[in-house]
């Protein structure tokens, strides 16, 4: 297959520019951004794009990640589509306003590159920054590939827009945040077909005096609990719709999971982020010599999409969620998801949480194909494992 | 699939060498990922830039443990913990002013030395050798071609375009001529 042949508007293109891109064709109003490794390729993106008279979104620089989402805050409750981008240290910098923005109900996209929180320092592609901020009221995708961020970007924007709910979306360090290869950038025609003009539920107007985020008592404080969580239970649907309409669009479809080579799999490797990518590649030479074995990969992490989960997985015989992350005290987070999702269903998967990835180490398809070797036929512990 | 690894010292030019590379392989018709990851993300310290090309789409997103080829932009870096990504079949070009010979301890491997920084300077490049490694390291593998790098190195350049090109070929006509197993 000569990728010549294909009539798309193929671009070679990093996981952050092609996430610059994504964001450029959602026309936002407002991006107030704050550069961080390995996030700053998209910041740059973004000026460039700017410069270029392709980006029409007022930028802003604040002097801090903490500032920066406050000016997403304030620019969403004015009723402006707003972008923003961050990484590690900057999104736990954000840490107290990410809760505010969920509770006030914005519409913020932020695209996080997944970084090792400090100490000790370092780059690498681990996703602790932002599982640990999974109680802040955030949606949450984990993406694969720089397509995958493109495309998540736009519907991102759809599904916080339609839900009221601000959008976090992951991609790994370097694995794909500074992975070049063939990103297909869809016609802005195609975009504007797809994401309409944000048209806010409610904004701040000077015209018409109203109070935002003033303190409640706490029948109503319980009150604005209770109102995010039946936002939280519409998110889903909505990423299922929007991952069908802009698979209609462009031949990419999406869902809150995906189920790769699972028709009768034996063990089922459960994972996110760029390490999907890896376990296709093992599942694919495991199933080429007769071994029953699939990829399960949670693209929406929050809320967690128990449902498909516990259907995915119900009639599975042994499966491995591989983490890149450690929660200190208790093991891998997606580990702990997955139990809790299937505890009380009457679910009899032998389940193993290994602890692959953390410190972002490289995860080889040899690796993976060995440990499903190792861990098929052993007794399953309900703690999390570390593996080499 | 082949698997490519690069390895300079911040700011010397191998991600952009790596990411040149994998564009000439992709306007040849090939699937390609690259990427490039560093410690330091400051001059000097170590950068490595991974180059997988292929005929399908590429899957998978782990660093390269057996490399079918391999660029050193110095010789100093050119040592056993980068070699472990390496076996008796894979083809080492270095930018050194040693011999081959001088290399010998090392194993086992297919070392090629290029003087990179004789063939800039006398192409008016001064210190930036990434041009002309690629002219040689494409002349040592075969592929993708020398006209392939060479138009994405004229499109690409920020500057002296004649001069990297022509630093470009040089190399390349001077490793086309000796190399003797151009072949990945």
């Amino acid at each position: 297959m000569n990728i010549a042949a294909n009539n798309r508007n193929l671009q070679l293109l990093s996981g952050n520019h092609a996430v610059a891109m994504g964001a450029m064709l959602s026309k936002p109003d407002v991006a107030p951004v704050y550069p961080i490794t390995p996030q700053t390729p998209i910041l740059e993106k973004l000026t460039e794009l700017q410069t270029e008279g392709r980006f029409n979104a007022e930028v802003l620089t604040p002097e801090s990640e903490h500032s920066v989402l406050a000016a997403c805050i304030g620019a969403s409750h004015a009723g402006s589509r707003v972008f923003t981008a961050t990484s590690s240290q900057g999104l736990l910098l954000m840490h107290e306003l990410l809760h505010y923005a969920s509770g006030a109900r914005t519409s913020i996209v932020m695209f996080n590159v997944n970084r090792t929180p400090a100490s000790p320092w370092g780059f690498w592609p681990d996703q602790l920054d932002s599982l640990s901020q999974r109680d802040t009221g955030w949606v949450q995708l984990y993406s694969e590939t720089p397509q995958e961020s493109l495309d998540s970007v736009v519907q991102a924007f759809k599904i916080a827009e339609t839900v009221n709910l601000p959008v976090m979306i992951n991609h790994d360090a370097f694995y794909v945040s500074h992975a070049v290869e063939p990103v297909d950038v869809p016609e802005q025609s195609l975009v504007d077909q797809f994401l309409p003009p944000f048209v806010p539920p409610f904004s701040l107007d000077p015209e018409v005096g109203s109070s935002f985020g003033a303190p409640l008592a706490q029948d109503n404080w319980n009150k604005s609990r209770r109102v995010l969580d039946a936002a939280q239970a519409a998110v889903c649907d909505q990423v299922v719709e929007a991952g069908r309409d802009w698979g209609a669009l462009t031949g990419r479809p999406y869902g809150p999971i995906e189920q790769y080579r699972c028709e009768d799999a034996e063990v089922v490797i459960v994972t996110m982020g760029s390490m999907c990518g890896t376990v296709r590649d093992a599942v694919d030479r495991m199933r080429d010599q007769g071994q029953a074995v699939g990829l399960l990969k949670v693209r929406l992490f929050r809320p967690l999409p128990v449902s498909a989960l516990r259907e995915a997985l119900r009639d599975v015989p042994c499966a491995l969620v591989l983490d890149r992350n450690y929660s200190p005290g208790t093991g891998g987070i997606l580990h702990q998801e997955v139990k809790a999702a299937l505890f009380g269903t009457g679910n009899t998967t032998k389940m193993h949480g290994l602890l692959a990835g953390v410190g972002g180490v490289s995860v080889s398809s040899d690796r993976i194909q060995r440990l499903v070797g190792e861990y098929r036929d052993k007794v399953p512990s309900p703690d999390a494992i570390w593996v080499d | 699939m082949r698997e490519i690894l690069i390895l300079g010292r911040g700011g010397q030019g191998a991600q952009t060498a790596g990411n040149l590379l994998a564009q000439a392989f992709f306007e040849k018709g090939q699937y390609v990922q690259t990427f490039a990851t560093y410690g330091g993300a400051r001059r000097g310290t170590p950068v490595m830039s991974s180059i997988r090309v292929d005929d399908r789409p590429i899957k998978v997103r782990s660093n390269i443990e057996r490399a079918d080829a391999m660029l050193c932009f110095d010789d100093s870096l050119l040592d056993q913990a980068f070699l472990k990504n390496a076996d008796n079949k894979t083809l080492v070009v270095v930018n050194s002013t040693r011999p081959a010979s001088d290399f010998a301890g090392l194993g086992d491997y297919r070392i090629v030395p290029v003087d990179g920084r004789r063939i800039a300077r006398d192409n008016d490049m001064g210190k930036v050798i990434n041009s002309t490694l690629l002219g040689a390291f494409v002349a040592v593998m075969g592929q993708p071609g020398i006209d392939a790098i060479s138009d994405v190195i004229e499109s690409n350049a920020p500057a002296k375009k004649a001069q990297n090109v022509a630093a470009c070929r040089e190399a390349f006509d001077k490793f086309s001529a000796t190399a003797k197993e151009p072949s990945l």
